[in-house]
């Protein structure tokens, strides 16, 4: 939970604000008692009148509402430092996210990121909203009530609190014999509950297999297993507190006893003291009890906040901008000089890679999958900073640009092009960082060779695309982030094998615009295909992380794995 | 109610926990309430003096209201809870019961992955219903009626003033705010989904919106949206809070109002001064348990939701075959397609449009095309998952619409392209093909799909995701190997394993499949040459069918497929 008393008290303020709540929660908890017990004691034993005690009744009804209210107040308080919390958590986790350039290379985890930004801090809520002020109230409130308690009878008041060590004693005993068994019950719970999920998912496997029915006593079965587990978690904490009630309930017995038998045999304390301290007992005992329920709930939070400060301790390599600006029109000459790049300790390394990119020069970077060619792009793109060595932009090292320029002048055009949200206009406008015209999006989806499509529909450009809107096939895509590029003019462009997996028409659409789009930059690819490898300028073959040979096609084919690699390619794959 | 039929019917099944937990809830409650105002009373008659003996009744009284209260309390927790968890046990399978013959038809309507996240998860939030909503107010109602008649021996205002205050605690104040309540919540739901949304795009379209420079104003507007999911969930937790307050103000009040006409009464000498404490502290104890009403309301409405949810999936019809039923024979499994067209619903093109074929039984088929031509359509219409009303298909000449899917998966032998497993171990996977494969048998299928390396004993864990995906796809096959059926149905069933070891298995099935009639999606253009026959799919349409070798003569559009296949470097 220490992660999670960090956040807490940087809201000093806040928790003083709660400490005074509680304060005037325990004083409005004695004074209602106090004003029964007068009103009691002046009608029943002074003989007093209906307006003797009008101006009691008048109190208690201000004790009474101000000890609800005040309960709200907290709560209130308690919620509001949550969501202050939980917003900074979220802008902490979006900061880290973004700002760590690996998350580029890892979209994968992109749904495991979601759930901890979405889930996992809404976990957190329930410590700031009722541990803490719980917490408050359970360290204050009794402390007071003790206090009255001295005030009035020293031989009750030493009864409190003698036996509230007690409560707390038992919690401790409690939770020590019973944490294991309830942490394995719990992951048997787990399991269980995983069980119903399992079959739903497997049930078309199942079917076909014609054994669904036999999964209904399956499910029956873990669900009374779950139902055993769970009850057996429970009753560990239903015989806590029972105990608990007890202990409390032999407090308050024995403060009854000692108080009738002195006021029936010794007559050495008042009505008004005995009732007050009578009424005053139980309150204490409840007060100090409901710090278990609160420690119960604070429990929840404490794997979501281990898992929120795991991801926010992760290790981030931001990548460096300079100031400098690049302005040429003209594709830049790109360079890699030692550039290596390390994912984590015993992660994969990518280098040391040497290769030089003219203006204009159509490059393709071929390999095995895992070769290191989509980490190869991440540096070059500048998602991804170099552990080693330097990228020359223009023979100045990329970090010395400033982002902004380096952006402005590149396209990276990957498998799998993110589709927003958004009427499919907007979505080729974010090519451009200016405002564009309806014209220049229109041309730009028309070179892309979105025209056919965008006719077919009735909105045309503002049809809405992305989650909630019309699904687009994987050519569309290709061809929506084509139109992106086709906007941006970039003069660096990367493909990183966009034509994957689509069929012949419209694969063949998109090699047209990608030379037409390449037309007036320099074009690194991720290529797959003999034909533009052949057509390549320069060919950078990596294997296992490492640059093994380049050169054009003729070059290379004194190269025993490139020409093995092309041998096995026109033999076909090998039966 | 009536969406909440389906825990209702299972409460009533419940029935004797649910007494119990009436029971033992309302003498939790009334023993408190007895050992609270017992308490007043007793100290009222010791400040009188009385002998010591009635001094020790009263004490022996409050012990045995204490011991009955906390047992009580104990006693309701348990049943309540042993019910709960039976109610839910027996609405899983209830579900599991009526999900079971919409599958799998009703995961290709529901595309989205998180239905079945959802069911287990509404599922799960229908246990507040019987433990919030169904028996506290049962409860609620006998403590004060119980009061009530009790304090009636004292004067009619008193029980009046109770009855009142169980009207305003437990039926108007949680009324009201429940109208206000519904819409927070709505709000909060709708934030939510927009910072889903935000938090997606900006994590999934990283790459894209750095170089288009529009992550800092992606990440403002995520920003933006998770300060006011934030704010709406603020509103609600203070709104739920300032409910409870209300309400526990309301009871407070109503307890000073007993007290004051208790104190009139006793002024105007119609009520004995001695029962002062005892009314006000029973008044007291009484309210609290009205405090948790103010949040039925909220239970309810999640239950609603939850079990509407539910009804949803529950109340579609599966798709079925028409009577009269009929039945395939084995030996005769030769397919024909007959202009057999298929559109999913809500979308304006046929992912299979008028196909026709005719597959005599016994061949060997493939069929190939670029993804989204409707290869896998076809696999679905065969085996019943999806029908048609759009053109025939029959199998050994029966017309597929009378027959029952489950009698078409009989026949079959399925190899998906993601399939299913269990968590157990090996064998329990393998014999999901039926029980009464031999340990040897079981070996053997491994051996064939170069799975030598596992033991049969050892473990899959949930969806197999300890296996790699040519593991399971081979654990796949293995499994329909053994099931060794006369329709051999194969969706891309080698696409994550090596080519050599893809050649070895696939001879040792195309062995075991040698009399049956078999039909290969294919996503490599490579082994085909043995095939009897190619389907060749584009858009939905058959364009090219024939041997390997006619369709390379014709060079036409498989012809082409290859040629670029060849071109595929890597």
């Amino acid at each position: 939970m220490n992660e999670l008393a960090r956040y807490a008290r940087e809201y000093k303020g806040t928790l003083i604000l709660l400490i005074t709540i509680a304060i005037l929660s325990g004083a409005s908890i004695i004074a209602q008692a106090y004003f029964i017990v007068r009103i009691v004691d002046q009608i029943f034993l002074q003989d007093a009148v209906w307006n003797d005690v009008l101006p009691l009744f008048g109190w208690l009804a201000v004790a009474l509402v101000a000890r609800a209210m005040l309960t709200f107040a907290s709560g209130r308080t308690g919620a509001w430092m949550s969501a202050k919390v939980k917003q900074t958590i979220r802008e902490q986790l979006l900061a880290k996210y973004t700002r760590n350039p690996v998350q580029a290379s890892l979209q994968g985890q992109s749904g495991r990121k979601i759930s901890v930004m979405l889930d996992a801090v809404d976990e957190v809520d329930s410590y700031f909203s009722r541990y803490i002020p719980q917490v408050i109230q359970t360290s204050i409130v009794p402390l007071m009530i003790l206090i009255a308690a001295f005030t009035q009878d020293l031989i009750s008041a030493l009864i409190l609190m003698v036996t509230a060590p007690f409560i707390p004693l038992f919690f401790v005993i409690i939770g020590i014999k019973t944490q294991k068994k309830s942490e394995e019950q719990m992951g048997q719970l787990s399991a269980f509950s995983g069980t119903f999920l399992d079959t739903l998912q497997g049930l078309t496997t199942l079917k076909l297999f014609g054994q669904s029915k036999k999964q209904r006593d399956a499910i029956e079965d873990s669900s009374f297993k779950f139902r055993d587990a769970t009850l057996e978690v429970l009753k560990v904490a239903f015989i806590s507190s029972l105990m608990l009630e007890y202990i409390s309930m032999l407090g308050v017995g024995l403060i009854a006893l000692e108080l009738g038998l002195r006021l029936v045999l010794f007559e050495s304390v008042t009505f008004l003291t005995a009732f007050f301290l009578l009424v005053l007992a139980p309150e204490f005992y409840v007060a100090i009890r409901e710090l278990g329920s609160a420690f119960h709930t604070g429990r929840g939070s404490i794997g979501a906040a281990a898992l929120i400060t795991s991801e926010l301790d992760q290790k981030e390599d931001r990548v460096q901008w300079g100031e400098r600006v690049l302005s040429s029109d003209q594709p830049p000459e790109i360079a890699f000089k030692d550039v290596q790049f390390k994912y984590g300790e015993d992660g994969f390394k990518l280098g040391p890679l040497n290769a030089e990119i003219s203006p204009f020069e159509k490059s393709a970077l071929i390999g095995k999958s895992g070769s290191g060619k989509t980490t190869a792009l991440h540096l070059l793109s500048g998602l991804m900073a170099p552990s080693e060595g330097t990228i020359l932009v223009d023979n100045r090292p990329l970090s010395e640009y400033t982002e902004e320029s380096w952006f402005s002048k590149l396209s990276y055009i990957s498998q799998q092009p993110f589709i927003f949200s958004g009427t499919l206009g907007e979505n080729i406008a974010i090519g451009s960082t200016r405002h564009a015209t309806r014209e220049e999006i229109e041309a730009a989806a028309e070179k892309a060779g979105l025209a056919e499509l965008i006719s077919s529909l009735e909105k045309g450009l503002d049809t809405p695309v992305g989650e909630a809107g019309r699904g687009l096939s994987g050519g569309e895509k290709q061809r929506l982030a084509l139109a992106r590029a086709f906007l941006k003019k970039p003069s660096v462009i990367l493909f990183d094998e966009p034509t994957t997996g689509l069929d012949l028409r419209t694969e063949k659409i998109l090699t047209s615009s990608m030379k037409e789009l390449g037309e007036h930059a320099t074009v690194i690819t991720v290529a797959h295909r003999l034909y533009t490898i052949r057509q390549a300028d320069q060919i950078l073959l990596l294997e296992d992380g490492t640059l093994s040979a380049k050169g054009k096609h003729d070059e290379l084919l004194k190269s025993a794995s490139y020409r093995e690699m092309v041998d096995v390619q026109e033999g076909g794959v090998p039966q | 109610m009536n969406d909440l039929k389906i825990v209702l019917k299972e409460i009533a099944k419940e029935r004797k926990d649910v007494w119990y937990s009436v029971l033992f809830g309302f003498l939790g409650g009334i023993t408190t309430a007895g050992l609270f105002a017992s308490s007043g009373y007793l100290i009222s008659k010791a400040a009188l003096v009385p002998p010591v003996y009635t001094l020790a009744l009263m004490i022996a009284f409050l012990k045995v209201f204490g011991l009955a209260k906390a047992g009580s309390r104990y006693g309701e927790r348990i049943y309540s809870h042993r019910a709960t968890f039976n109610i839910l046990a027996r609405i899983r399978v209830n579900f599991f019961e009526k999900l079971e013959p919409l599958a799998p038809g009703i995961f290709q309507k529901f595309r989205s992955g998180d239905l079945l996240a959802r069911i287990v998860g509404d599922v799960e939030s229908l246990q507040n219903f019987f433990l919030r909503v169904y028996y506290p107010p049962v409860v609620l109602v006998l403590i004060f009626l119980s009061t009530m008649f009790f304090t009636a021996f004292y004067s009619i205002w008193i029980p009046l003033l109770f009855l009142g205050g169980l009207l305003l605690t437990g039926l108007i104040l949680p009324a009201l705010f429940a109208v206000r309540r519904k819409k927070l919540e709505e709000e909060v739901r709708e934030a939510r989904a927009a910072l889903s949304t935000d938090a997606a795009e900006v994590l999934y379209g990283f790459r894209d919106l750095k170089i288009y420079q529009q992550l800092d104003q992606k990440e403002e507007e995520l920003r933006q949206s998770a300060a006011s999911y934030v704010n709406n969930q603020e509103k609600t937790g203070s709104q739920g809070m300032l409910n409870q307050s209300f309400n526990q103000s309301a009871g407070l009040l109503v307890s000073w109002g007993v007290l004051a006409m208790s104190v009139y009464l006793a002024v105007n000498g119609d009520l004995d001064a001695l029962f002062l404490a005892m009314l006000v502290m029973l008044a007291l104890t009484v309210f609290e348990n009205a405090t948790p009403m103010a949040l039925l309301a909220n239970h309810y409405e999640d239950s609603r939701h939850a079990a509407q949810r539910l009804n949803e999936v529950t109340d579609m019809k599966p798709v079925e075959a028409e009577e009269p039923f009929q039945s395939l024979d084995k030996n005769t499994l030769d397919i024909q397609f007959k202009e057999v067209s298929y559109k999913f619903e809500g979308e304006s093109r046929p992912v299979v449009d008028s196909v026709s074929f005719s597959l005599p039984a016994g061949s060997k088929t493939a069929v190939v095309g670029a993804s989204g031509s409707g290869k896998s359509t076809i696999f679905q219409l065969i085996l019943g998952i999806l029908r048609t009303e759009d053109g025939e298909i029959e199998i050994g000449g029966k017309n597929l619409k009378h027959v029952p899917s489950s009698d078409i998966w009989r026949h079959a032998n399925v190899v998906m392209q993601e399939n299913h497993f269990f968590f157990g171990t090996i064998r329990d996977n393998l014999l999901i093909a039926g029980e009464s494969f031999s340990d040897v048998e079981l070996s053997e299928a491994l051996r064939l799909t170069d799975l030598n390396r596992f033991e049969l004993d050892d473990p899959v864990l949930e969806k197999g995701e300890n296996l790699s995906g040519g593991e399971r796809q081979r654990l796949a096959i293995a499994r329909a190997m053994l099931k060794g059926d006369r329709l051999w149905l194969l969706d891309e069933p080698t696409s994550s394993v090596d080519s050599v070891t893809e050649s070895r298995v696939m001879s040792a099935l195309f062995e075991k499949a040698e009399n049956g009639t078999l039909l290969l999606i294919s996503h490599r253009l490579t082994g085909l040459e043995h095939m009897d026959r190619i389907l060749v799919m584009d858009h939905g349409r058959l364009v090219e069918s024939g041997t390997y070798q006619e369709l390379m003569e014709k060079k036409g559009i498989f012809y082409e497929m290859k040629q670029i296949e060849q071109e595929v470097f890597l």
